[in-house]
């Protein structure tokens, strides 16, 4: 059974808030693209209403976290290889940046194979092999067959 | 005769060789990632979509429908042998089909799941053909107030169905509403919350919030704890069910397609509480009920029909009313929009190659399924002995690859780790993903019939309670915020709605 806490770590209480500054945010940007009138809805009309409704949700929720309590911000990470998952997010957002300056076969199997060795390892010749299969075997079927667009980067003079 | 015609019609678009490779492939891919658990068929529709781009409409779409209801075929291979569902619509096959591989008996497990999936789906795709031309007549009536109170109803409906919290589900509604609103007022033509960025002029993209939501967002759910997969090792042996397996699954067969086409047809509705129901009342009517968890054949037969009937039922809204009642079926409007097509009843009408082809390719997709089921039942055997390690990261590198090709745009990439980011908090703090990304969708077309019918009616917020259609789509709609309010029926609600795993 999951302790309740009602403290300021109940992890219900701070989705709520969250949830509650974003229809704040969405009421007003809703307010200052114009509400229109009944016969003729503005831009802003759709949005300043989402925004209301998400305000309302988003309160019952605070109001039922301080009075029910929820589980504590810490327990919802407890127990968790919660490292691994910032590692891959951190290792996402750096792909991202390299992306289409490197190109997309270094940068893919650079990410294959720091994936594969250092968050749950598996032997470096799986790792090796499956890595560069697969990020060639995409990139022959994508590029060259499908035609789709992905970065050549550094490889582009002897990609073509 | 009209409706041989045209299935004529159909048969000459998807027996044509491009299409029956796209049935092909698209029947395939969905089995594989059916089997393969972690990866679910809303993001391997959100994969494959840019590589429809270069095939005609007809076998993009055929494609990625093959992906869905071949999703459901494969589920069912997890679920039996290693008791980890392989997608959300085989979790109830796992209870008695798992315990019947325990006993030796995995070979009628996966057939009687195979054959109930073929008999459910062929029932799904004759009545589709059947009801869809009427129901799209029909549909040529409804105006900007019906369609605004049908969405509104298909919303309120996912979210009652949405496991835990319904105040959670609504809020996903109402967030997914304002992310389907950024970019590009389709009236006024201003620009809408894009914060200065040009790439959201466009809106954002479906492929990398579905992508971030669902597929970044498992796989960082996956990595907290480490997958345990413990694939049956006894031989699977003869994949016939016996004379007596026939006996006692015929009726939950036909109870199944029955129940899952009928909740499958409804927004809202779906495989997964298909499949849930069906074993409920399987149980129900049992003179044996003690049997159901520890290897009745029913408990298979029965959900495996219903959610492969729900699966054929789900187009039905899709195809005729252009409302997609599930996110897997929003994912599939996104491909027939950035196809040029607009699913609805005039499709029918102005592409009935396109809607035929599609019909008749599911007669054709579920064959090949049922081959891919029966005979090749080892090779999935093995896919499943792949291990998790070696497959996220490939699975990471086809969402990175999949997000970038849609667009040709490295913006989206960020985007799909964002909401890959977000899909994982919410899964920690209790927020399903689901009506999101269905309100996501939604979120254009619905206020875009809310100001149209404002607009006709000048400002009368009558005019949507006034017109009988629309008036009973929100009666319903009140009726289901009422029913958490109270709690002995809310206790109910917690019962039939959606499983959180």
């Amino acid at each position: 059974m999951e302790t309740k806490t009602k403290g300021l770590a109940n992890a219900e209480l701070w989705g709520g808030i969250t949830w509650l500054a974003l229809g704040l945010f969405i009421t007003w940007q809703g307010w200052t693209q114009g509400l229109g009138v009944l016969s003729e809805p503005g831009s802003g009309f759709a949005v300043f209403w989402c925004g209301v409704i998400l305000i309302g949700l988003s309160l019952t929720i605070v109001v039922g976290a301080i009075a029910n309590g929820g589980p504590s911000l810490g327990s919802l990470w407890a127990d968790t290889r919660w490292q691994k998952v910032l590692l891959v997010m951190a290792l996402l957002l750096v792909f991202g940046f390299f992306f289409e300056q490197i190109g997309f076969i270094p940068c893919s199997l650079l990410l294959l194979l720091v994936l594969m060795r250092f968050i749950d390892p598996v032997p470096w010749w799986q790792a090796i092999t499956v890595s560069f299969g697969a990020v060639l075997g995409v990139w022959f079927l994508l590029a060259k067959f499908l035609k789709i667009q992905l970065p050549a980067g550094v490889l582009a003079p002897w990609l073509g | 005769m009209d409706v041989l015609a045209s299935l004529g019609l159909g048969f000459s678009v998807a027996l044509q060789p491009y299409n029956l490779l796209a049935c092909f492939a698209g029947v395939f891919v969905g089995t594989l990632i059916g089997v393969l658990p972690g990866i679910g068929p809303v993001t391997a529709m959100a994969l494959l979509l840019p590589v429809t781009l270069s095939a005609p409409p007809e076998a993009g779409i055929i494609m990625m429908a093959g992906i869905y209801y071949g999703s459901m075929y494969g589920g069912s291979t997890t679920s039996i042998l290693v008791n980890i569902p392989g997608e959300a619509a085989s979790v109830v096959t796992c209870i008695d089909g798992h315990e019947m591989a325990k006993q030796g008996r995995a070979g009628p497990a996966l057939g009687i799941a195979a054959l109930g999936s073929f008999f459910a789906g062929t029932v799904a795709i004759v009545a589709l053909m059947l009801v869809a031309p009427t129901l799209a007549r029909w549909a040529l009536k409804f105006g900007p107030a019906e369609y605004f109170s049908l969405m509104l109803l298909g919303l309120t409906l996912l979210s009652f169905l949405t496991h835990g919290s319904m105040a959670k589900a609504m809020l996903m509604a109402a967030v997914g509403i304002v992310l389907g609103l950024v970019g590009t007022d389709a009236i006024t033509a201003e620009e809408r919350l894009t914060f200065g960025r040009l790439e959201l002029l466009d809106g954002i993209g479906i492929v990398p919030v579905v992508m971030g939501l669902f597929g970044v967002a498992e796989i960082m759910s996956n990595l907290e704890r480490k997958l345990k997969r413990d694939v049956v090792q006894a031989q699977i042996g003869s994949l016939w069910p016996t004379r007596e397996d026939w006996q006692r699954s015929i009726g939950p067969m036909t109870r199944g397609t029955l129940l899952g086409f009928f909740v499958g047809t409804l927004p809202g509705g779906g495989a997964v509480i298909s499949s849930f129901a069906s074993y409920a009342l399987e149980k129900r009517l049992s003179k044996t009920p003690e049997r159901f968890g520890k290897g009745a054949i029913e408990g298979v037969a029965g959900p495996e029909a219903a959610n492969n009937a729900a699966a054929g039922g789900a187009f039905i809204p899709l195809l005729t009313l252009g409302i997609p009642p599930n996110v897997i079926l929003a994912l599939l409007l996104g491909a027939f929009i950035i196809h040029g097509l607009q699913p609805g009843p005039l499709l029918m009408v102005q592409k009935p190659d396109v809607f035929w082809g599609i019909v008749a390719s599911m007669y054709i997709g579920n064959v090949m399924l049922l081959v891919l089921n029966m005979p090749l039942i080892g090779m999935w055997v093995q896919v499943l002995k792949v291990p998790y390690p070696l497959l996220f990261p490939l699975i990471l590198m086809f969402c990175i690859v999949g997000v970038f090709s849609s667009n040709a745009a490295v913006f989206d990439v960020f985007v799909m780790v964002l909401f890959g980011a977000i899909g994982y908090l919410m899964r920690k703090f209790g927020y399903e993903p689901a009506p999101l990304v269905l309100a996501f969708v939604l979120g254009p077309l619905l206020e875009n019939n809310l100001r149209k019918a404002l607009i006709l009616s000048r400002g009368d917020f009558w005019t949507f309670v006034e017109r009988p259609i629309s008036g009973v789509c929100l009666g319903l709609a009140v009726l289901m915020l009422i029913i958490p309010l109270l709690p002995s029926l809310a206790k109910k609600r917690e019962v039939i709605a959606l499983d959180k795993e």
